[in-house]
């Protein structure tokens, strides 16, 4: 065993753990835990996820079970970015393992209460801790109204109607136009209904402050069954689509289905893995671990590159961008996350997401006080539920599909949309916006007439527009 | 008030003749003229129902014989002259003029009821202009419109000239909004004393541009408000506009109400009380710069008040917390004040327009949640931080679980998610640093990876947890030696690649060949 060395502060906590006998149900088996130091713990932590989701991707619930423990030993969502990470990923993997007893899983939700206020709390509060949403608006507007010079008659979409100041902000922007106000018909889409009459009040009521015509037009609806004739395009008006993080939802798709068509699937499956679920009594837990390790073992197409496999699951976001460019928009502009948290396998995902959530945690740990409870809200009702989803979900209900900028650059080329660039102007508002913030952390780059907003590094967002190619 | 069918049917009858726009008006009495009360016409005046052609036809007087239209009567006898009529003709007709009310053309409008007619012409074509009207003047020195030329005429008079200030800067033409708004200045004095201090020097031409806009709203506005606003504020721009937003949290309804016919000054003033709540340090001088940009577009045009006030609204909802300071974006509010106004360029770092100031408000309303933390955010800024950002710690797990790995597995040492490249070469250099070669310490991977393993038992795993430790040397059981190479997360993938190793273990038993991994979990696990 290599012991040696270790620095002096792991050392005795360690050489005290590593003599106990410890059995799983010991009340705090692990005090040294506690003396970790934080950088400790946090690598630790990483270690046992890692560990932990390991274990759930080959179905051996035991060793999962002890490493949600340990984790849930260290974590904590009150405590630094890491614990909270910690908390919410493990939640995930938790969510994932009890999957494996629908019945158990079922009912443990069945009396979750989801208030409506509460989620457009959070998103609101998303909308203001983090610049991210108002560059989007900023580029968005800008882009539309480049777009729209000289039109009379303007028709904007708005994939997921939810923030008014967007478009506030672009009624302000429009009133001020050298050739006066044009006729604004803005479409909204949402899921709730209140969400959109709380929009249209507020929008209707900044139209009339500033004299432009306006309308509003809520269509409440899922965006994956959004019916094209509800949204009443008119000849001679100059559309506008603005979709924020809404396309990765239509990625998402039944992937069982499809990967047990897949000749793949059959050939990787490690015959250990398999060999070791099958020997599980409960049968119906094997085949669903057989199920996970397909999601396992199957050989991920490489996630960069669009495959057989993945051409069918998108058929939904293709048919989706085809209905769009039949409705001829001049302009399109599409913000999605940047990160790749679609990969077919969980440790793909679990990974990717860990570095993704991380930046996204470190924002939070950066700027706002460890103690507010709207960050909490954010972590735990935001992030914590995208975790979740992109952790223990899978097929039609993985609606969290992140992808990296060039595959919605692929896809959006093939479904005939141009690129166009984004202008200098409205990257150099954004920019300021971001300077404004006040923390350097936020950082911005363009890529292929794209912008991409980073933290630190790590891209976390993107903002690109689009028009229609005949 | 009882102005019967009669009167109608005259009227009507009247309006056949009068719309044909020749009428005489009545001779100017000698007696003084009876006034009726306001709004109490004479039950039998003759109501006359003229067209809006007709209202506002400037010629009026027309002459019988060649038409020619007059605006004065006198100007129209004195024409008369010149046409030489006999002696009959030319006398007025000496009937006495029955007493004639008016009624607006606009059926709309409320006096268009003939028991609401106006009794005097001018009055009524004034009346017309007014409300039924398109504003045709302007004046020059502020942004107001008039209808009819005499209000303008009135207005400019005394546009600019009374101005009566406020010891906080803000000037007032009225002196009724002057004395409200000084009744609540005082109090707002205190709370400014205890800001910040001021910068905005460029808020100042800004702030002395606030028109006082109905006294009442704002008074609503800042009563509802929990602490008054300083006054001081909107000129010295030290609370954002998102202070407001705070402030109105407790009474969002109000204030929307209330704040949204105001002008940018009542905005500033309510951000203002939210700012002094706070303790905190005086914020940096961007948000003043914020503040002031915001208030300049505020007070430069309503629109842009109105909006800040819906956003400072807005967001004051949805915010519970109070705390300021947010290190305000002043470039942002300029950006997109520039954006919207492109035609107001003067204001540099103000910057120009509203409409980012939803925007922009919601950027301040943002920084002021980190307010409290931003103090914190403050303190150890400077300083080291206490605690290893998440992602530096990934990015170290990834090094330390590639740091026994090889060569290869270095290569694609992304510490980054695998497709940033421009990530991933900031992230070489970490990789490059490559450990000690003697760490490629199978055995010691082992110890870790075997008690991951299905089949084993606690024991085991207990154990080769303890074999983590910050030194590389101890680490080596992260890095498997023969960490599956290629894997886009580099290191991270080694790390996992050695738990999974010990999975894979499992089923051979506990034997320390290092070299049995093999590429099961290369395949398994990039």
């Amino acid at each position: 065993m290599f012991q040696e060395e270790s620095s002096s502060v792991t050392s005795s906590p360690l050489q005290v753990f590593s003599m106990m006998s410890l059995s799983p149900n010991l009340g705090s088996p692990y005090p040294w835990l506690r003396e970790l130091k934080s950088e400790e713990r946090g690598l630790y932590l990483i270690h046992l996820l890692l560990t932990c989701a390991n274990h759930v991707a080959t179905g051996s619930l035991e060793n999962a079970n002890i490493a949600l423990e340990q984790i849930s030993q260290l974590a904590s969502p009150d405590g630094d970015t890491m614990q909270r990470m910690a908390a919410y990923f493990t939640e995930a993997l938790a969510d994932r393992i009890l999957k494996a007893w629908p019945g158990l899983h079922k009912a443990l939700n069945s009396t979750r209460i989801s208030l409506v206020s509460e989620e457009i709390l959070v998103r609101k509060l998303f909308f203001e801790m983090f610049p991210f949403l108002k560059v989007a608006f900023v580029l968005t507007n800008q882009a539309i109204i480049e777009a729209m010079e000289g039109e009379k008659m303007v028709h904007i979409i708005d994939l997921n109607a939810a923030e008014p100041a967007q478009w506030i902000a672009l009624i302000q922007a429009l009133s001020a136009r050298p050739e006066g106000p044009p006729h604004l018909r803005i479409t909204g889409i949402n899921q709730q209904k209140e969400v959109l009459d709380q929009l249209a009040h507020r929008l209707t009521e900044e139209a009339e402050k500033l004299d432009i015509p306006f309308q509003f037009n809520p269509i409440v609806s899922k965006l994956e069954n959004l019916d094209i004739e509800k949204l009443r395009v008119k000849t001679g008006e100059a559309l506008a689509i603005s979709s924020v993080l809404q396309l990765h939802t239509l990625l998402a798709a039944d992937d069982e289905l499809l990967r047990k068509k897949s000749p793949l699937a059959s050939k990787n499956l490690n015959g250990i893995q398999l060999q070791r679920a099958l020997q599980m009594n409960q049968s119906t837990l094997g085949e669903l671990l057989e199920k996970d390790m397909v999601n396992g073992y199957s050989p991920s197409p490489d996630s960069t590159s669009s495959s057989p496999l993945s051409s069918s699951a998108s058929a939904k976001v293709d048919s989706f961008l085809n209905a769009l460019w039949g409705l001829s928009p001049k302009l399109m502009v599409v913000t999605e996350q940047d990160s790749n948290h679609n990969g077919s396998t969980l440790m793909e995902r679990l990974l990717e997401s860990l570095y993704s959530y991380a930046a996204l945690f470190d924002c939070l740990e950066s700027t706002v006080s460890r103690a507010s409870l709207e960050r909490l809200k954010v972590e735990k009702m935001l992030f914590g539920e995208e975790i979740k989803n992109i952790i223990a979900c899978e097929g039609a209900e993985r609606k969290e599909r992140h992808e990296k900028l060039d595959k919605w650059i692929q896809r959006l080329d093939l479904a005939s949309f141009g690129n166009v660039p984004l202008s200098y102007y409205g990257m150099l508002q954004a920019r300021r916006l971001l300077q404004g913030y006040n923390c350097d952390g936020y950082k911005m780059k363009e890529e292929n007439g794209c912008i991409v907003i980073c933290w630190q590094d790590r891209p976390l967002f993107s903002v690109s527009a689009w028009r229609c190619r005949k | 008030m009882p102005v019967d069918l009669d009167n109608s049917s005259t009227a009507s009858g009247e309006a056949s003749v009068s719309s044909s726009g020749n009428q005489n008006p009545p001779p100017k009495s000698t007696a003084k003229k009876k006034r009726n009360l306001p709004g109490m016409p004479d039950p039998d005046a003759e109501v006359i129902a003229l067209s809006p052609k007709t209202l506002l036809a400037t010629n009026r007087f027309v002459c019988e014989i060649c038409n020619k239209g007059f605006q004065r009567d006198q100007n129209l006898q004195l024409h008369r002259r010149g046409h030489n009529l006999p002696w009959k003709l030319r006398q007025r007709s000496s009937k006495e003029v029955k007493k004639r009310v008016y009624v607006c053309p606009e059926p709309s409008c409320v006096h268009h009821d003939p028991s609401r007619a106006l009794g005097d012409l001018t009055g009524i074509k004034k009346h017309f202009c007014r409300k039924h009207g398109e504003k045709k003047w302007k004046c020059d020195k502020c942004s107001k419109k008039y209808a009819v030329q005499s209000d303008w005429k009135a207005h400019s008079k005394i546009c600019g000239t009374r101005e009566y200030k406020c010891d906080c800067g803000t000037l007032f033409s009225r002196r009724d909004s002057f004395i409200t708004h000084r009744a609540f200045c005082d109090a707002l004095a205190e709370e400014s004393a205890r800001a910040q201090t001021q910068p905005s020097s460029q808020n100042q031409n800004q702030a002395a541009a606030n028109p006082s806009s109905e006294s009442d709203p704002k008074t609503q506005a800042m009563e509802s408000s929990s602490p008054p606003a300083p006054p001081p504020a909107p000129a010295s721009v030290s609370a954002p506009p998102p202070a407001a937003v705070q402030v109105s949290a407790s009474t969002t309804s109000v204030i929307s109400s209330s704040v949204l016919p105001m002008q940018s000054g009542e905005l500033q003033e309510n951000p203002t009380p939210i700012l002094e709540e706070d303790p905190p340090p005086p914020p940096p001088p961007a948000p003043a710069g914020l503040n002031g940009s915001c208030s300049s577009s505020n007070s430069s045009s309503s629109n842009g008040s109105s909006s800040s006030t819906v956003f400072a609204s807005l967001f004051a909802s949805s915010t519970a917390s109070a705390s300021l300071q947010p290190p305000q974006p002043p470039a942002f509010t300029d950006v997109i004040r520039a954006m919207g106004r492109p035609e107001r360029p003067a204001d540099l770092a103000p910057s120009t327009s509203t409409e980012p100031i939803s925007l922009c408000l919601s950027t301040n309303h943002g920084s002021s949640i980190f307010g409290t933390a931003g103090q914190e955010r403050r303190q150890y800024a400077p300083a080291p931080q206490p605690a290893m950002s998440a992602t530096a710690l990934l990015q170290k797990a990834a090094q330390m679980g590639a740091a026994a790995s090889n060569a290869s597995l270095l290569r694609g040492f992304g510490i980054v998610s695998s497709s940033s490249s421009s990530a991933q070469q900031d992230n070489l250099p970490w990789g490059q640093r490559q450990v000690e070669p003697d760490n490629a310490s199978v055995p010691a991977g082992l110890g870790l990876g075997l008690p991951i393993d299905g089949s084993s038992g606690l024991k085991e795993l207990m154990m080769g947890t303890p074999v983590f430790g910050p030194k590389q040397t101890t680490l080596d059981f992260l890095g498997l030696g023969m960490a599956a190479g290629g894997s886009p997360n580099g290191g991270l993938s080694a790390l996992i690649t050695s738990i999974g190793g010990g999975l894979d273990v499992a089923a051979a038993a506990a034997s320390f060949g290092g070299g049995d991994y093999t590429g099961k979990d290369i395949g398994r696990n990039s």
